[in-house]
């Protein structure tokens, strides 16, 4: 009895004695997550997350270029219809956010290398927001301090792109960082500031280039940025460290396991198997597997697959390709795609030996990258309609390879839209919801619903971006 | 199982032959409580007269109590709507029918009070009410039944969630707990919905009130408005459901029984298109016999219903079947229950024992959903002597099933072409039978798992001390401790040539195609402490004064680990070793609060009552120095028919009024600071990226702030015959923690801060009524009407609207649910046809909808269809006018009858079901798709539109190529086609139950009484509403984006079959 009432006395005397006790109450830090974390881990995940925008935004620019399509017919994307690309968005400007603390940290920390890489990945990142959207926000995004960020022009952030890459490239070549890039926390290029300073004169040839249509153009500047890129495929900017697989590979096993996904378009397999050129490209065995049947079918786009998907009547990325094994590097900028700018910067400024050199040695590349043999190698690069000789090769050449050497990149659709998408053979898919080639993508959902008095419209989608008008 | 079943069994025997040997000398004596007109009634409590000691009568209204051999001893026996009857120990009471001055009712920290005394409304339910309905989960055994309180079953699913408010929203953070506290005989019981995974979230997640058995619970209070909650300081703006359960029955020991068997099946379908088959225009059919083609049609298509008609298809594919299933109809079964309850009730006055033990299965109408429940309860009163008793409790349930996401099976229903048989789901090799690439939801259902199994305890522990006849102290300290089991499985490919491999349940972004296990433990343990001492003072025959202070601490810990893997080698081996993706995760959470509290109650002359209290939260959940607040409350209630001289038919009136104020921690721990994580769940290469986290946090939050002012008033009139009770509120809620969602280029997702201020006001009103009374034959009425008015006052600097969620549709026809200032919440937003508006003007957000559409003009493609208007208007709102419930009950002797309406006008829901099936040619008004019209409305400039249009797809007759269709390009894309009126008017329960007569067992010696019962739930239902029953929800009990209906899990019609027996 005693003990029972001696008992609630005690649990009376904790109760009121806890109460006092400030440090039952300090508990309001996850235990679970930081607030502030290791430099070397903002490299890792904006390295890993930059690359993957590459496949994020080429999901869906790969449609436009009609690399791929749609097993089903009358797809969104496909038929030029207005899609949502609010997770799009959010990736590339969670990641510019991740970028923009790096910077930040960087500057605290005094580390030059840091802070180059973070200039140059923002100018990557926004490099490829700007190719979809045109107009976004810029100047005010990424602190988290304006909720509802103004939108910058794509012409002043096209500016500011080759700004960051000049200063990154300063920064980089300074060599009294406080911190070094964390070897293996740079996805990209494991810790090497010359391989990030060419990667990033190859991101400033590349943005140079999409002047193209503009008085401003200068193949001087994009000729001039070139030569301090790439010298070798091995120099290329691509992510090889994945958290599963390589994500065209899971969209092949997808594909495979009868998610279906990845299908190759009919307007890419006539562009390689000899339709239109009149000789086999040997590439296509590493883009994609035959059929059946084979041979190689694509799909056109908008009309959807033949039969039940179920049996190989057409064709579709699997792991056994090139571009989409497990462990296929996933590519943010690389050699061959540096000759073909040299090839059009050189052919525009009529410096046609260059230009020749360089587009025969980009589709050299590109060929010894994937796999091709020395032997379908020479077949192929000696064939008439390529070996097209210095005085005759045109834009339209270069152009008509460069879509070959850029499969799956989302640059690929920039450089579409430069050229007008006059691809020998190419139309319009079928049940084309616009009357021309699409143009530019919808602001997405969430920014219309979220900062609403910022967004300029609901423009057609045949609306031309600004690097895309003369 | 089994083996825990006998452990309990053993501990309950063990307890009763300990509890008996604790039996003093006393005489026990025994009698029956009845009212006026001779009828049983259960449950009153038996006290002694100047002692705290007592017992309930059982449910045949038996008291059985031990009393000391005392002369002049006398009883006070007392229950719900009676008034206090004084007998000699062992007589019988008749009680007297409950006039309103004694009624008794359960209020803030268990004290029972009368009723008349309270300032503020309150309203009590007893245990022949709750189980009237035959409803599991206790909250919807609510529906209808209470004013005030807005109760939604999100859905028919054993074991699914249900979702209770009451008086409104109050948080703008989507993700505020806006449901009342849950308090279990004076402690606090979690009834959260563990959503932790996106899986869970649609796979209708059990609140965890549903682990109490309804045959457990004695009666359930509703305490709604600020003063009646304010001594349970935070958690409790949002009113507080009191629960007590049976308390012990003294006297030789008692054995009840109780039997359930239910059937049941969904109670509304969609109205399907059964002219159109399988196929689309850009795809044919060639017959491999006769070499016939027919365009437009193919049994292989994708496209489950844009074919030709089934009499073009059968002329060319004789498989054909003469007609279509219907396919929603066709992939649901009937659903059953059955549920065994035994209690058995013993003791002696020091020493009382009640428990039950109870099994539960239930199998669900959507293929392979079920659920199993077992309860267990055990609750002693040791009286150790005169001045100090220990009632200990202890509840102990298992529970859980296989749940199914009834998002994904309606959507791939949907897919599915009524052109096939959707029950014939598998091969003879297991893997599933397809036409073409649509996964069949059955199949779906059977592989495609997830099980959840609960083991829940909820311990309290009660001390109850009077020193003196003057003071009581009171603690106690309760535990309720949950380990929730989830498991998901989904085999991989079998490798069987030609096999289709369902790609549902994939984890870690890989494919369910290849296979998934994963496994997640959730413990959540709430810790309460509860010490009140209670000084009673009486200082004249007037003036009565009641003080009390007292100390609370709550202490919540929450953990969370999960461990997925994907791709499996070996396809059917369920194990995670044998997935070759792997990744797990860990949260814990902590929560704590100290609280102190007073209370003070004044009476006068027994028609004035003045009650005012105080309470000091410290959080942890808050920055020191903004974690301590405090805050007050004062009530009045004036009976002032005992006061005033009234007309004799005037029986009792009464006047009160409150003002409250209750401060409100953060509604989750760690918002005050922006954390990092890694984005992939686990390391790359041997290296953890940082990311930065989508929301930002506060380090300034500060407690939130509700202020309740409520008048009301009680009349009731001929002796009680007729009663009326009304309530007007204003609740304003201010300093609301939201989570703003911003522009994701901001660099965060959403911000939290401290900015929202949101008003509800509103009535309350409930009518009772016995038009009828004779000797045999009795007709009772009542009616509760609410009609809440609910306005978003601020939502923050930067932002004048929250999004509380959104849910996809087809091309921009997505919904979005948002909080805006200036309106109610629950705003339902989205594309519409545009209006043309000429010279009135368009404020941008509602929808002009007397207006006429405008019509494409021009050349385009589009010419002749009507045009959208992309900008998301106000289309509707998930917030009813009135909310009601008509109860009647009948009573003829041993039968009684009662039938309860329900309710709910002037809301709307999104019904993505129907989005889906305007996309996919299934709704029945797409039947018109081979007809050319002309839209009403008028051109850009105003001019009436006369461009005729074909609504079908392809070449129409006037040569023009209307492609994919009037349906597809235009109106699966407008949401003003899917947000409908969600009004209804439904039966919600009727039951029939006979009491057979005591003299026909009599003989036996052993059954005391008998009840024989059936219950019908949802037998009729009228509501405009296209797609199934509009009370479902496609979100969790737990989400306050209560607008979406569409893919839910259906609710279903039932009938119940019930015996009751008392040994």
């Amino acid at each position: 009895m005693k003990k029972i009432i001696l008992n609630i006395s005690v649990l009376g005397m904790l109760a009121i004695s806890l109460t006092g006790c400030e440090k039952y109450l300090d508990i309001n830090q996850d235990p679970n997550r930081p607030t502030a974390p290791p430099i070397n881990g903002l490299l890792a995940a904006t390295t890993q997350q930059t690359a993957l925008n590459f496949q994020r935004t080429g999901n869906t620019s790969s449609y436009y270029t009609q690399y791929l399509a749609s097993p089903n017919a009358s797809s969104p994307t496909d038929v030029y219809d207005r899609i949502d690309l609010s997770g799009s968005w959010q990736s590339l400007y969670d990641n510019l956010a991740d970028v923009y603390d790096l910077e930040k940290m960087a500057v605290e920390q005094r580390s030059s290398e840091h802070l180059g890489v973070a200039k140059i990945l923002r100018a990557i990142n926004m490099s490829m927001v700007i190719a979809m959207f045109g107009d976004v926000p810029y100047e005010e995004a990424f602190a988290g301090v304006i909720y509802t960020p103004a939108y910058n022009t794509e012409e002043e952030i096209h500016g500011i792109c080759i700004t960051l890459l000049d200063e990154g490239i300063a920064e980089l070549r300074k060599t009294t960082s406080s911190i070094r890039l964390g070897t293996t926390q740079d996805f990209i290029h494991g810790g090497n500031r010359t391989a990030w300073i060419r990667t990033a004169f190859a991101i400033k040839a590349r943005l140079l280039n999409r002047l193209s249509k503009k008085s401003s153009y200068s193949a001087v500047a994009v000729l001039s940025a070139v030569d301090s890129a790439y010298t070798s495929n091995l120099q290329d900017a691509s992510l090889r460290t994945f958290a599963v697989r390589n994500p065209w590979a899971a969209v092949a096993r997808n594909n495979a396991a009868l998610v279906l996904d990845g299908w190759i378009s009919d307007n890419l397999v006539k562009a390689m198997n000899g339709t239109r050129t009149g000789v086999f490209d040997p590439r296509l065995r590493r883009f994609t597997d035959t059929t059946r049947f084979g041979d190689f079918r694509g799909t056109p786009n908008g009309r959807g697959r033949i039969g039940t998907g179920t049996t190989r009547d057409e064709c579709y990325l699997t792991i056994n390709n090139y571009y989409s094994a497990d462990n296929a590097p996933l590519f943010i900028a690389t050699f061959e795609e540096m000759k073909m700018i040299e090839a059009e910067a050189a052919l525009r400024a009529n410096n046609r030996t260059r230009a020749y050199t360089a587009y025969i040695n980009g589709i050299t590349a590109h060929m010894t990258k994937v796999g091709v043999s020395a032997a379908d190698r020479n077949t192929y690069l000696t064939n008439a309609s390529i070996a097209v000789g210095e005085t005759n090769l045109s834009l339209a050449t270069i152009f008509r390879e460069k879509y070959i050497v850029m499969f799956l990149h989302p640059e690929a659709w920039v450089d579409a839209r430069r050229f007008d998408f006059n691809y020998p053979g190419f139309t319009l898919p079928v049940g084309a919801l616009l009357t021309e080639a699409i143009r530019r993508v919808d602001w997405p959902d969430s920014e219309r619903q979220r900062n609403a008095a910022n967004v300029p419209g609901l423009p057609p989608l045949t609306q031309r971006l600004w690097f895309d008008r003369p | 199982m089994k083996k825990m079943l006998r452990l309990i069994l053993a501990g309950w025997l063990l307890f009763l032959t300990f509890s008996t040997l604790l039996a003093q000398n006393r005489n026990t004596v025994k009698g029956k409580v009845t009212n006026e007109r001779g009828e049983v009634v259960p449950y009153a409590s038996v006290t002694i007269k100047g002692s705290q000691g007592g017992v309930s009568a059982d449910e045949g209204g038996i008291y059985t109590i031990d009393v000391p051999n005392r002369p002049g001893l006398r009883l006070i026996v007392s229950a719900i709507g009676y008034e206090d009857l004084e007998i000699a120990p062992g007589a019988d009471a008749v009680l007297m029918p409950g006039s309103a001055i004694s009624e008794v009712v359960v209020t803030a920290f268990g004290v029972k009070q009368k009723k008349k005394a309270l300032g503020y409304a309150t309203q009590e339910l007893n245990n022949k009410e709750l189980l009237e309905s035959r409803q599991l989960n206790v909250v919807n055994a609510l529906q209808g039944r209470v004013a005030g309180v807005q109760v939604n079953s999100t859905g028919g699913g054993p074991g699914q969630g249900a979702r209770i408010l009451i008086r409104g929203v109050k948080g703008l953070d989507p993700s505020a707990n806006n449901q009342p506290l849950f308090v279990i005989d004076g402690i606090i019981m979690d009834n959260g919905t563990f959503t932790e995974n996106a899986a869970a979230s649609l796979r209708g997640m059990s609140n965890r009130a549903a682990d109490i058995n309804p045959d457990d619970i004695e009666s359930l209070s509703i305490l709604r408005g600020g003063a009646a909650t304010a001594l349970y300081g935070i958690g409790a703006a949002n009113g507080v459901v009191l629960i007590t359960t049976k308390s012990a029955k003294a006297g030789k020991m008692r054995v009840g029984f109780s039997s359930t068997f239910g059937i049941e099946e969904v109670n509304k379908f969609p109205e399907v298109q059964s002219t159109f088959t399988q196929g689309y225009y850009t795809e044919s059919f060639t017959n491999p016999t006769t070499g016939q083609t027919l365009q437009g049609y193919n049994p292989a298509s994708f496209w489950p219903a844009w074919g030709t008609t089934v009499d073009e298809a059968r002329a060319v594919d004789p498989t054909h079947p003469d007609k279509l299933y219907h396919h929603y109809k066709q992939a649901y079964n009937s659903g059953n229950q059955t549920r065994n309850t035994i209690t058995l009730n013993g003791g002696t006055e020091s020493a009382l024992l009640s428990s039950s033990l109870s099994y539960n299965h239930h199998n669900g109408v959507l293929p392979n959903t079920n659920f199993t429940s077992i309860n267990a309860r055990l609750g002693a009163q040791f009286r150790l002597n005169n001045k100090l008793r220990f009632n200990p409790t202890i509840l102990y349930t298992n529970s859980g099933g296989t749940r199914y996401n009834a998002d994904r099976f309606g959507e791939s229903t949907s897919y599915w072409s009524p052109r096939w048989n959707v029950k014939d789901f598998q091969n003879p090799d297991g893997t599933m039978k397809v036409y073409g690439t649509n996964n069949n939801p059955i199949y779906g259902a059977h592989y495609n798992l997830f099980k959840d199994n609960v083991d829940r305890i909820i311990a309290n522990a009660n001390f109850v001390y009077d020193p003196t006849n003057w003071l009581n102290i009171n603690y106690r300290f309760g535990m309720d401790n949950t380990n929730d089991t989830r498991r998901t499985t989904k085999p991989g490919p079998r490798g069987i040539a030609g096999e289709f491999v369902l790609s549902d349940g994939g984890l870690l972004g890989v494919s369910g195609a290849l296979g998934s296990v994963g496994e997640y433990r959730i413990n959540n343990r709430v810790l309460n402490s509860n010490l009140i001492i209670t000084a009673t003072k009486q200082w004249s025959n007037k003036f009565n004064t009641v003080f009390r202070v007292g100390n609370e601490i709550r202490d919540r810990k929450y953990s969370y680990l999960a461990a997925e893997g994907a791709e499996l080698d070996i396809p059917d081996l369920l194990s995670l070793n044998n997935a070759k993706v792997r990744s797990n995760n860990q949260r814990l959470e902590e929560e704590r609060s100290v609280s102190f509290y007073g209370d003070a109650t004044f009476s006068w002359d027994n028609f004035l009552f003045l009650n005012a209290t105080i309470r000091n939260d410290q959080v942890s959940n808050l920055p020191v120095g903004n974690n301590s607040f405090f805050y007050p409350s004062v009530s009045l209630s004036y009976v002032f028919s005992q006061h005033l001289k009234l007309p004799d038919w005037v029986t009792f009136g009464k006047f009160r009024a409150s003002f409250s104020q209750i401060g409100i921690g953060a509604p989750s721990p760690y918002l005050t600071n922006t954390y990092y994580s890694n984005p992939f769940g686990q390391p790359i290469g041997g290296v953890i990226p940082w990311s930065r986290n989508n929301e930002r946090g506060d380090p300034n939050l500060k407690p939130e702030f509700t202020q309740n002012r409520e008048i009301g008033g009680e009349l009731r009139f001929f002796n009680n015959r007729l009663g009326v009770d009304a309530t007007y509120y204003q609740i304003n809620s201010k300093d609301l923690i939201v989570p703003i969602l911003v522009s994701t280029a901001s660099g965060f997702n959403s911000v939290r801060t401290n900015a929202g201020e949101i008003q509800n006001r509103g009535w309350e009103i409930s009518m009772n009524g016995a038009p009828i009374e004779t000797k045999d034959f009795r007709w009772d009425i009542g009616i509760n009407l609410t009609h809440n008015k609910n306005e978003v006052l601020k939502v923050s600097a930067q932002s004048n609207e929250i999004v509380v969620g959104s849910q996809f549709g087809y091309i921009g026809a997505t919904v979005t649910q948002k909080y805006v200032v200036g309106m109610p919440v629950g705003g339902l937003y989205g594309t519409s046809y545009a209006r043309f508006y000429g010279d009135k003007a368009d404020d941008g957000v509602t929808l002009g909808r007397d207006l006429p559409w405008i019509i494409q003009g021009g050349t385009g493609a589009q010419r002749g269809y009507p045009q959208r208007d992309t900008r998301q208007r106000l289309l509707g709102n998930s917030q009813p006018r009135w909310i009601g419930g008509i109860n009647n009950s009948f009573r003829y002797k041993n039968l009684s009858l009662g039938i309860l309406f329900d309710f709910r006008t002037d809301y709307q829901k999104y019904n993505q079901l129907g989005n889906f099936m305007s996309a996919f040619g299934i709704a029945d008004y797409t039947e018109n798709r081979r007809e050319t019209i002309t839209f009403p409305g008028v051109l850009a400039n105003g001019t009436a539109n006369t461009q005729a249009v074909f609504l079908g797809q392809g070449l129409g007759p006037d040569g023009r190529n209307y492609g994919d269709g009037y349906y597809r390009i235009i109106h699966r894309s407008l949401s003003e086609n899917f947000v409908e009126d969600a009004d209804w008017f439904r039966l919600r329960t009727l039951n029939l139950s006979y009491a057979m007569p005591g003299k026909w067992f009599s003989k036996t010696k052993l059954i005391r009484d008998m009840t024989i019962s059936v219950t019908g739930n949802n037998l009729w239902l009228s509501t405009p509403y296209s797609g199934y029953d509009p009370e479902t929800s496609a979100t969790p009990a737990s989400s306050n984006a209560d607008g979406f209906a569409g893919f839910s899990y259906p609710a279903v019609r039932s009938v119940f079959f019930n015996l009751n027996v008392n040994f």
